[in-house]
């Protein structure tokens, strides 16, 4: 017994590397498997006041406080032209297509944005992360849709009181439901995972007619960003394996290597809006 | 012995954050990325303790998960390469080491210690990219990745440790 205590004593180290190794995959499992973690991640407090102070040490202050009145203006406009947008198709559909279809008058455009900072970011991993300064406190909930000035940048993940962590589309657990300005058909973008300037459209049906230099925009299918913002633009095309469907090169519209301000997009409507397409799977 | 803790809390804050504000961010043709905080698992007295050296190896691997959104790559890959740093060791500069010493060109001899970082960093750096490429499998490119990064990694380990040599007691 005290031989085998003694030898049990003298491997001790065997038992410490197999516990260390067995926690640090059950960490890389629990990543994996989308998960929202506040434990982890620079959605953490201390890690966020990290990454902010390397980020201000980068950014000029002054500089700063104008650009984000700009985008708060910019912002604003934005929203109030797809608002507009939105209820110029209704008119259309109204007076073209089907006189019944009358617009609801008591609809009104559910999206409204928060503005914030990066002050994290990375391009060049295979998983990509972007780290925002606005939390729960500021109204940043996880699935809101992020957009920088030039286009689509991601979707929130994680959430804490301060701080948020992005997942961009140079990430490859991120799948953004995209269709050709002019089309209506949809294909889904995915990141190829070399380069932080082109991601690929696959999915897209063949009959589709496109020409290289379209603009892709968001399809509005999934209640996070609104239809009709811009992601990128063609640069290329082949069949996909099985010959029916396009792959696309699709040019990102966001330079993520300078990301700085962006803007959170809350729609007032998500949470009815999966509810709903829940209790319509359910029946089936 | 208070000397030795003191210059491994020192190691471990330094190259903590100038891992995650700098290091982190250069990606040298977009392949390679040098990982310095290696510095403070190869500079371990000879003689710790394996347990320590794996508890401390695991905490530094996952202070950097932390900082940089990997969680627990960076740990998995630590803890391999603290369990191996003994073995290593003594398969390259032999069992008969006097005590207390710290490994580095004058105690090991350049060659050795070269090889010693060589190795020590190829295995970090291998089980990393081999986990991070479970979401995305390129073989091309992980390989290139691995060849580059280590290759920055040794470079950037060898000369600041060709800078810290005097400051260093040889302990013989």
């Amino acid at each position: 017994m005290r031989k085998l205590l003694d030898f049990l004593i003298s491997k001790r180290h065997w038992f410490l590397f197999v516990l260390l190794e067995i926690i640090s995959f059950v960490l890389i499992y629990y990543n994996h498997a989308y998960q929202r973690n506040i434990m982890f991640g620079s959605a953490n407090v201390i890690m966020g006041h990290v990454a902010t102070v390397s980020s201000n040490v980068v950014a000029y202050l002054h500089l700063r406080e104008v650009n984000r009145e700009l985008l708060e203006r910019n912002g604003q406009l934005e929203m109030e032209l797809l608002d507009l947008q939105d209820q110029l198709e209704m008119m259309h559909a109204d007076t073209v297509l089907f006189r019944g279809a009358v617009a609801d008058s008591t609809g009104s455009f559910p999206y409204r944005f928060i503005v914030a900072d990066v002050v994290s970011n990375s391009v060049t991993c295979l998983a990509n992360y972007v780290t925002l300064n606005k939390g729960r406190a500021d109204g940043v909930e996880p699935d809101m849709g992020v957009v920088s000035d030039r286009g689509v940048v991601g979707i929130v993940s994680t959430v804490s009181e301060h701080f948020s962590v992005v997942i961009p589309l140079l990430n490859p657990k991120s799948r953004l439901s995209c269709k050709i300005l002019g089309s209506n058909y949809f294909g889904s973008l995915t990141w190829n995972g070399h380069d932080a300037r082109l991601a690929n459209l696959e999915e897209l049906p063949r009959h589709v007619k496109f020409e290289k230099g379209d603009t892709v925009v968001t399809s509005g299918y999934s209640a996070v960003f609104p239809a009709g913002i811009i992601v990128g633009r063609v640069v290329d095309y082949k069949k996909q394996r099985d010959d029916n469907f396009y792959s696309l090169d699709v040019e990102l519209a966001t330079d993520f290597r300078v990301l700085d301000h962006v803007r959170i997009i809350k729609n007032y409507r998500q949470a009815e809006q999966k509810k709903v397409e829940q209790e319509a799977k359910k029946n089936d | 012995m208070i000397n030795t803790i003191l210059r491994g809390v020192v190691y471990f804050v330094v190259l903590v954050l100038l891992q995650v504000w700098v290091l982190n961010n250069i990606h040298f043709l977009r392949v390679a990325t040098p990982f310095l905080y290696l510095y403070f698992i190869l500079k371990m007295p000879v003689n710790a303790s394996r347990v320590h050296v794996l508890f401390f190896s695991f905490l530094i691997g996952l202070t950097i998960d932390l900082f940089s959104n990997t969680s627990g790559m960076h740990a998995a890959a630590c803890t391999l390469d603290a369990f191996v740093r003994q073995p290593l060791i003594q398969l390259l500069v032999g069992k008969d080491l006097p005590e207390e010493i710290l490994p580095s060109y004058r105690t090991f001899g350049y060659g050795a210690f070269f090889r010693y970082v060589l190795l020590f960093v190829l295995i970090h750096h291998v089980t990393l990219f081999l986990i991070e490429s479970m979401t995305f499998f390129d073989p091309l490119f992980l390989v290139i990745r691995i060849g580059a990064s280590v290759a920055a990694s040794v470079l950037l380990i060898c000369t600041v440790e060709a800078f810290n040599l005097g400051a260093q007691p040889s302990g013989d």
